[in-house]
C-alpha cells in the first residue's frame, strides 16, 4: 500500500501526458477553484503546499469527488481497508467519510489503536458522533504541520486546548460524566503550568493518558487506571514513584481541607496587605503633616 | 551632643548584613522565578521566564537560591546560639506587650491624639513583624517548598488519610504564603526603607551596618536611652 502512495504521484502524473485519459487531477486543477471558495471547501494554497501533506494530490484522500461540477474528475479508487473504515465511522456524520478513513493508508498503526480506543468505540460501537475522528485533533490535514511546530494542535500546550474542545464541553461533560474540573485542575497544576510556560518535559494530556490508544480511567488498561500502573506512569519521570506520590494528581475538586485552607490563606494575605497599606497612607500622611506643620515636631 | 556619645553605632555586625544580602539575593530570585510559575496563564509570564533562561533553568534557579535561602536560614539559628554562648544576646527582637501599645500609640499619634511617636525600642513593631515573618516563611514556605522539590522523597512521610488533600494544601501554602512574603515585603520593607523621604533611594544601613545616633533618638528613644543613659550620659 505505501508503496502505491509512493508511486500514485507519478501515476497521476502519467495521466496528464494522456490527454484522453480525462481531467487533470492534481492539487493545483483543484486548488484553482478552492482556494477561492469560502467555507469548509476553501482550501488555503499557501498553507497547504507548506504543510507535511503539501505534496499531495487532493484525490489521494478525496478519492470520490461528488456533484456535478466534479464531473470528469477521476479519483483513485479506495482500497477495502479505507472503505471498511468509512463505513466504520459513518456515524461521526462526515461530509466525506473515505478522505477521513484514508488516513489509514498511511497510518495504519495509528488508525489500528484508534479503533480500539474510547473516542474510536464510541463512534464505531456506541455509534455516536461525539467521538472524535483524526482531524478533530488534528486539526484539518491540508495545514499539519511537521512536529515540533508551535502550530500543530498537539505540540505542547496545544493539545490540551485541543482535548478541552471537548472535555471541557458542558453538555459532553454531563453525557460521559467527565472528571467536570479536569482542564481548570490540570492547568493550575505544576504540569500545566510549566506546560504553558514551554516547558518541554512537562507533559500534557496524552503524556499521562496515552493518545491513539487512549481508554477510560476506569479501564485497567489505562496507563492511569491504577495505583500500580500510575507508579509505571509517573515513574517515567519521577524515579521510584511511591504510593503516595502517585495520589498528588487527581484532577478532582479540592478537598475541603485543601479548600479552606486556600480561603484562610487568602483571607491571612488579604488582612495584611490591608493593614499594610493603611499603615503605610498613614504614615505618609503625617510625614507630610509633620513637615508642613509642626516643623521637627514629633520626634 | 556629649562627646563621650559617639556619632554612630553599630546596628547590624558583619554576620548580620552578609545573611541579610545572602537572604534578599535569594528572596528575589525565588519571587522573580516563582511568580512566572504562579501567574504562568498571565500574558507576559512565557517572556519573563524566557529571561530567567526558559522553564528549564528558572526551575533550577529557583530550587538551588531555595536551598541557599534555607541554609542562610539555619546559619542565622547558629550566629544566635553563638551570640547567646558569648552572653552578646539581647532579646530586643522578641515581641513584647508593649509592642501592642506602640501600636496604638503610633495610630493615635498619625491621627493627631498623641503629640509623640513612640517610645520605641532596639526594633519597633513592624520591624519584629518583618523579623518573624521570615520565621513564618521559612515554616510555611520553606517546608513546603522543600515538599515540592523533592516530592518522591517526601511522600513516604504522608500519613495515609493525609493524602486526599495534602498535595494540594501543599501546594496552595506555597504559592499563596509566597504572594503574600512579596506583597508585604514590596510594601513595607521597601518605604520603610527605600522610599521615606530620609531614606530614599535607600536606607544605607544594609552594607554600613552603622546607624547616626540622630537617627537612633528619633526612630528607637528607648534604645537611645538605654544605651546613653535617659541625662545623655554613655554607659557603655
Amino acid at each position: 500500500m505505501r508503496i502505491l502512495v509512493r508511486v500514485l504521484p507519478f501515476l497521476l502524473f502519467a495521466f496528464l501526458l494522456v490527454p484522453a485519459a480525462g481531467a487533470a487531477t492534481d492539487a493545483a486543477t483543484c486548488l484553482s477553484c478552492h482556494e477561492s471558495m469560502e467555507g469548509s471547501v476553501k482550501v488555503e494554497k499557501e498553507k497547504y503546499s507548506k504543510s507535511v501533506h503539501g505534496s499531495f494530490d487532493c484525490v489521494m484522500c478525496h478519492m470520490t469527488p461528488k456533484g456535478d461540477q466534479h464531473q470528469g474528475l477521476v479519483g483513485s479508487t479506495p482500497d477495502k481497508a479505507v472503505k471498511d473504515l468509512a463505513q466504520e465511522i459513518s456515524p461521526k456524520g462526515l461530509k466525506d467519510p473515505i478522505a477521513q478513513a484514508a488516513c489509514v493508508t498511511c497510518h495504519p498503526d495509528q488508525y489500528a489503536a484508534y479503533t480500539k480506543s474510547i473516542h474510536g468505540q464510541n463512534i464505531i460501537t456506541k455509534k455516536s458522533s461525539d467521538g472524535p475522528v483524526c482531524t478533530s485533533c488534528h486539526g484539518s490535514p491540508h495545514y499539519i504541520e511537521a512536529r515540533p511546530s508551535a502550530a500543530s494542535k498537539v505540540y505542547l500546550y496545544n493539545i490540551v486546548i485541543s482535548c478541552g474542545s471537548c472535555h471541557e464541553e458542558k453538555h459532553l461533560i454531563e453525557k460521559y460524566h467527565f472528571s467536570p474540573l479536569v482542564m481548570e485542575r490540570y492547568q493550575e497544576s505544576f504540569h500545566g503550568r510549566k506546560l504553558l510556560l514551554g516547558h518541554t518535559g512537562a507533559p500534557s494530556c496524552a503524556s499521562c493518558h496515552g493518545a491513539h490508544d487512549i481508554v477510560s480511567v476506569k479501564d485497567p488498561a489505562s496507563p492511569v487506571g491504577s495505583v500500580e500502573a500510575k507508579k509505571k506512569t509517573c515513574g517515567k519521570c519521577h524515579p521510584g514513584a511511591t504510593d503516595k506520590f502517585v495520589a498528588a494528581i487527581t484532577h478532582q475538586p479540592l478537598h475541603p481541607i485543601a479548600h479552606w485552607t486556600e480561603i484562610g490563606l487568602i483571607i491571612l494575605t488579604v488582612s495584611v496587605f490591608v493593614f499594610i497599606i493603611v499603615h503605610v497612607l498613614l504614615d505618609i500622611f503625617a510625614d507630610i503633616r509633620d513637615r508642613l506643620f509642626r516643623k521637627g515636631g514629633g520626634h | 551632643m556629649d562627646k563621650n556619645i559617639p556619632q554612630e553605632i553599630e546596628r547590624f555586625d558583619v554576620s548580620a548584613r552578609t545573611q541579610h544580602i545572602i537572604m534578599f539575593v535569594t528572596f528575589l530570585l525565588l519571587s522573580f522565578t516563582g511568580w512566572g510559575l504562579k501567574y504562568a496563564g498571565a500574558v507576559p509570564s512565557s517572556a519573563w521566564i524566557k529571561v530567567w533562561g526558559g522553564p528549564k533553568i528558572a526551575g533550577i534557579i529557583h530550587r538551588v537560591a531555595g536551598i541557599i535561602m534555607l541554609l542562610d536560614f539555619i546559619y542565622h539559628q547558629f550566629y544566635l546560639l553563638n551570640l547567646w554562648r558569648k552572653k552578646d544576646l539581647r532579646l530586643t527582637i522578641i515581641p513584647m506587650p508593649k509592642d501592642i501599645v506602640d501600636l496604638v500609640h503610633n495610630f493615635m499619634y498619625y491621627f493627631g491624639l498623641r503629640k509623640e511617636k513612640p517610645y520605641f525600642r532596639k526594633f519597633t513593631y513592624l520591624q519584629k513583624f518583618d523579623y518573624w515573618a521570615v520565621y513564618w516563611g521559612m515554616f510555611i514556605i520553606g517546608t513546603s517548598g522543600f515538599f515540592l522539590a523533592f516530592p518522591v522523597t517526601v511522600s513516604v512521610l504522608f500519613p495515609t488519610f493525609t493524602l486526599g488533600w495534602i498535595w494540594d494544601v501543599v501546594f496552595i501554602m506555597h504559592s499563596d504564603e509566597a504572594l503574600l512574603a512579596i506583597v508585604f515585603i514590596l510594601i513595607i520593607h521597601f518605604y520603610n526603607e527605600h522610599l521615606r523621604s530620609e531614606h530614599f533611594p535607600m536606607n544605607w544601613l544594609w552594607l554600613t551596618g552603622k546607624m547616626s545616633t540622630e537617627t537612633l533618638k528619633h526612630h528607637h528613644p528607648a534604645e537611645y536611652d538605654y544605651l546613653f543613659g535617659k541625662d545623655g550620659k554613655y554607659k557603655g
